[in-house]
């Protein structure tokens, strides 16, 4: 039965991507590659939580970044300025930027594509104006400082993060799995297919498209937050850098938007390289040129993703194998059949 | 005499604004694209005219007979080597994946080149200015808004009095049609690219001319032009003019009660209104419906 | 009374498309809107199923007033619909395709047993059952016309609009869509279709609208349409 058998490769992978993610901490030489682990992990969230509204519903999101940045900030600004503990601040901090992705939504998403690109990259740009200018309230420049949560080493302050964002991940990719087995995820691909078609079937298409974002602004600013508590200093250049929104696309199309454990894999990959060259060539303006020709790279040539074009290929390979394509649709069908009764 | 001076600014900047955002909606009308690099090749631009000046040492305006046709040439190869591969399924979201990464290339290779210092051509002409009742007028603001606006006509004689310019309008109209009646539309794309990028090299000679330019600086203005397409509707040059001179207007008064920085919001919170309340925008525009 | 317009408008930029198209279709009945190219029948049809909004007039279905509804709220009264050049979701498999239909949202499973046996069921009845598990961006044209059909039945419409069913469908699969728009229509649906091959609209039909310049000329059944002088002039262009 190649079903069952395809299921027990898939829970194997995943068994093995989760034993190598909780494994990583003990193995890790020093603290520095600890927070890379962590730096990471946070990227795989993001990506991950970028794929709700980017994998389910095809709308690509540049701004990303922002709604992360506005959790770290919204994050920061409850503990210091409002002395809420921690990890209440965190989640009221998610709640927050989710009831604005409400308004965001409604303005970006009532139209096609093109307007929301427009006010996710436009996102970017007036919340970086806004918290550098808006110094009295945010800190500006000089950034603000969030104290830790928890009185630990460095080391051990890096160990638990690690596994909070191990947490996370674990939910939003849980998320992510409810939704792309469900009638609201099979109505989200439909809209992602062709949305007129969608709409005629009888899709509440906007309804779906702004509960969708409303979810991934949530998770991604759980994310941000977290990143917040973690690192202790925030910085508008960075929190609100068009880049970060950036690097999650291209992760995200890299793993391949479709698959669950896509935009892990691409943040994995990329977040590991970003990481590695940081520390050997420092940052250069060369980042920027890697970035834009990778990405553009995926773009025209692999627009399904790394992964899935490996998929695709070895599927070919199988084919070759077997006498013919009609047999297989006939046997899948016999198999589909027996499913199905 | 404050006002009267940020109204005569609003104007002389609102004139760039709108020689910049007629490329965008050139873009956005052939092809659906919506077209993020086209602030970076601005700023490639007004690199290449400072470059100029200070290696050559000739006159940043001269360098355009070298840029307006390479870029004319860059933008034709963009569409017909680059956009034309792309899936027309996914067409607009993909489209501006590429055009951002290109964006990102070319910021980076500028960064690369000339270094993150910022620079500032030097003319002899550079602090003259002239007064005209009562308002303090800089001599390179004049000559910006002049260039901006001899290229905007250019533009609009092209569009409404060449049997190209009527090729084009046909071909953004409705593309099918256009084939129809024996217009080669990818030609006519390939070339209305071609001329939008051409408009990035003039704006960006106006720019260098009183501007302090470096590499990150090319989204200050893309934001800003994304604002002033969505408010014109998306498609519509002349939509795209209204609201770049309506805007660009309200950027300069709004400086003198709130300071350079929060008068940029203004782009931001008529692109949030717009979206909100009239997403075909408010001068013309009926392609932004679906879009 | 089941589907009906009243006087319906719609331009685009100085082009009329629509010029106060009145027009009653009969409940139960095969109905055909035939008229010659750019005479509205498409954009009627997307006036009627929310896609465009019409400037001015009303559409209504069982008395409901419809007019300027989202489409999906038009799909859920009961009206489902094909579309002139058959879409469908390209990289989803063709049981996808059809379970994209199952109204009601919510997290539950998409591949409920119910909806699965129901949705096969139909693809079975359009003799594609054999396809569900492949991607409809790889099915043929006919295939995925047939596809296209069984998503919009899986709705359960009572009343179905099909654009140009015959366009480009060999003519061994146009004898079936024909065989197949009568059973259904026996079952209790309403049909109305837009359609330039009149062999299968006189076959087929009960009651046809003749539509020209955005409005209709003529209307009754297809023996009296076939010799109506207004519709000769209309398509020989007297």
């Amino acid at each position: 039965m190649p079903n069952a058998s395809k299921r027990i490769l898939v829970g194997t992978a995943i068994a093995l991507l989760a034993a190598a993610i909780l494994v990583f901490p003990s193995l890790a030489p020093n603290p520095y590659i600890l927070s890379s682990g962590v730096l990471v992990l946070n990227y795989a969230v993001l990506a991950t939580s970028w794929n709700f509204v980017g994998g389910f519903t095809g709308y690509i999101s540049l701004g990303h970044g922002a709604l992360a940045g506005l959790g770290g900030y919204a994050t920061g600004l409850l503990v210091v300025k409002a002395g809420l503990p921690s990890f209440a601040a965190l989640a009221v901090a998610a709640l927050l930027v989710a009831a604005l992705a409400v308004p965001l939504g409604m303005a970006a998403l009532r139209v096609r594509g093109a307007s929301f690109v427009i006010v996710s990259i436009a996102l970017v740009l007036i919340l970086l104006l806004v918290f550098q200018s808006w110094a009295s309230f945010t800190g500006g420049s000089r950034g603000l400082v969030v104290p830790r949560p928890f009185d630990l080493s460095r080391p051990e302050h890096h160990r638990v993060f690690y596994y909070l964002f191990a947490v996370l991940l674990a939910i939003a990719v849980l998320a992510w799995w409810l939704i792309d087995r469900s009638r609201f995820g099979l109505g989200l691909k439909s809209i992602r297919e062709d949305e007129d078609k969608a709409e005629a079937l009888g899709t509440p298409t906007f309804a779906y498209k702004l509960i969708v974002f409303v979810v991934s602004a949530g998770f991604t600013a759980l994310a941000g937050g977290l990143y917040a508590l973690w690192f202790g200093d925030l910085d508008p250049v960075f929190q609100f850098s068009i880049l970060t929104g950036s690097y999650l696309v291209l992760m995200a199309l890299l793993g391949g938007v479709r698959n669950l454990f896509g935009p892990v894999a691409g943040a994995i990959l990329v977040g590991t390289a970003l990481e590695y060259f940081k520390v050997e060539y420092g940052d250069t303006p060369l980042h920027l040129v890697a970035t834009g020709v990778l990405l553009a790279l995926v773009v025209l040539f692999m627009p399904d993703g790394v992964l899935p074009a490996i998929g695709d290929l070895l599927k070919r390979l199988d084919r070759t194998k077997k006498s013919s394509i009609r047999e297989v649709t006939a046997a899948e069908l016999a198999e589909q059949r027996k499913a199905a009764v | 005499m404050l006002l009267f001076q940020s109204i005569l600014l609003g104007l002389l900047l609102g004139g760039l604004y709108a020689l910049l955002a007629s490329g965008l909606t050139l873009y956005f009308g052939i092809m659906r694209v919506v077209m993020i690099a086209h602030s970076a090749f601005l700023i490639l631009a007004a690199y290449l005219a400072w470059w100029m000046h200070d290696r050559i040492g000739v006159d940043p305006l001269l360098s355009m007979v070298v840029t307006v046709p390479l870029f004319f040439a860059a933008g034709v190869g963009l569409q017909r080597l680059l956009l034309t591969r792309l899936r027309p399924a996914t067409l607009t979201m993909m489209s501006v994946l590429l055009t951002f990464a290109i964006a990102l290339t070319v910021e980076g290779l500028l960064g690369y080149a000339f270094t993150g210092t910022q620079r500032r051509v030097q003319l002899g002409y550079s602090s003259a200015s002239f007064e005209i009742f009562g308002a303090r007028i800089a001599v390179v603001k004049l000559i910006a808004f002049v260039l901006a606006v001899i290229a905007l006509s250019g533009l609009y004689v092209l569009m409404k009095r060449t049997r190209f310019g009527w090729a084009l309008r046909a071909t953004i109209q409705h593309r099918d049609a256009a084939r129809l009646l024996g217009i080669d539309t990818e030609r006519v794309a390939g070339y209305g690219f071609g001329i939008g990028l051409a408009t990035a090299a003039v704006g960006g000679t106006a720019l260098s001319l009183d501007t302090t330019i470096y590499p990150s600086l090319h989204w200050h203005w893309i934001g800003p032009l994304m604002a002033i397409i969505v408010v014109g509707g998306l498609g519509s040059v002349p939509g795209a003019a209204a609201a770049a001179m309506v805007l660009g207007m309200a950027q300069s008064l709004l400086q003198i009660p709130m300071g350079t920085t929060w008068a940029q919001t203004v782009f931001y919170v008529a692109l949030f209104a717009t979206l909100a309340f009239r997403p075909q925008g408010f001068f013309g525009g009926r392609l932004a419906q679906r879009f | 009374m089941s589907l009906a317009t009243h006087e319906l408008r719609k331009a685009f930029g100085g082009v009329t498309a629509l010029d106060g198209a009145t027009v009653d279709f009969h409940p139960g009945k095969v109905n055909a809107l035939i008229g010659p190219n750019g005479s509205g029948k498409t954009t009627y049809f997307n006036c009627v199923t929310g896609m465009i909004k019409p400037d001015s007039g009303r559409v209504t279905y069982k008395d409901r007033d419809l007019t300027g509804k989202a489409p999906h709220r038009i799909a859920r009264a009961g009206l489902g619909r094909t579309f002139q050049l058959c879409r469908t979701f390209p990289r989803m498999t063709a049981l996808e395709n059809v379970l994209a239909a199952v109204p009601h949202g919510g997290l539950r499973s998409f591949r409920t047993r119910s909806d699965i046996e129901r949705a096969m069921s139909w693809l079975t009845r359009l003799g594609i059952e054999h396809l569900a598990r492949s991607e409809a961006r790889d099915m043929s044209w006919g295939q995925q016309k047939l596809l296209e059909l069984a998503g919009v039945l899986m709705a359960e419409p009572e009343t179905v609009l099909l654009d140009e069913p015959a366009g480009g469908v060999n003519p061994a699969l146009l004898d079936r869509i024909g065989t197949l728009i009568r059973e259904l229509n026996a079952e209790g649906r309403t049909f109305v279709i837009v359609e330039h091959n009149m062999d299968l609209v006189m076959s087929i039909s009960d009651h046809i609208v003749v539509f020209d310049r955005g409005r209709p000329i003529a209307e009754g059944p297809p023996s009296v349409i076939r010799s109506d002088e207004r519709v000769l002039g209309a398509y020989l262009g007297v």
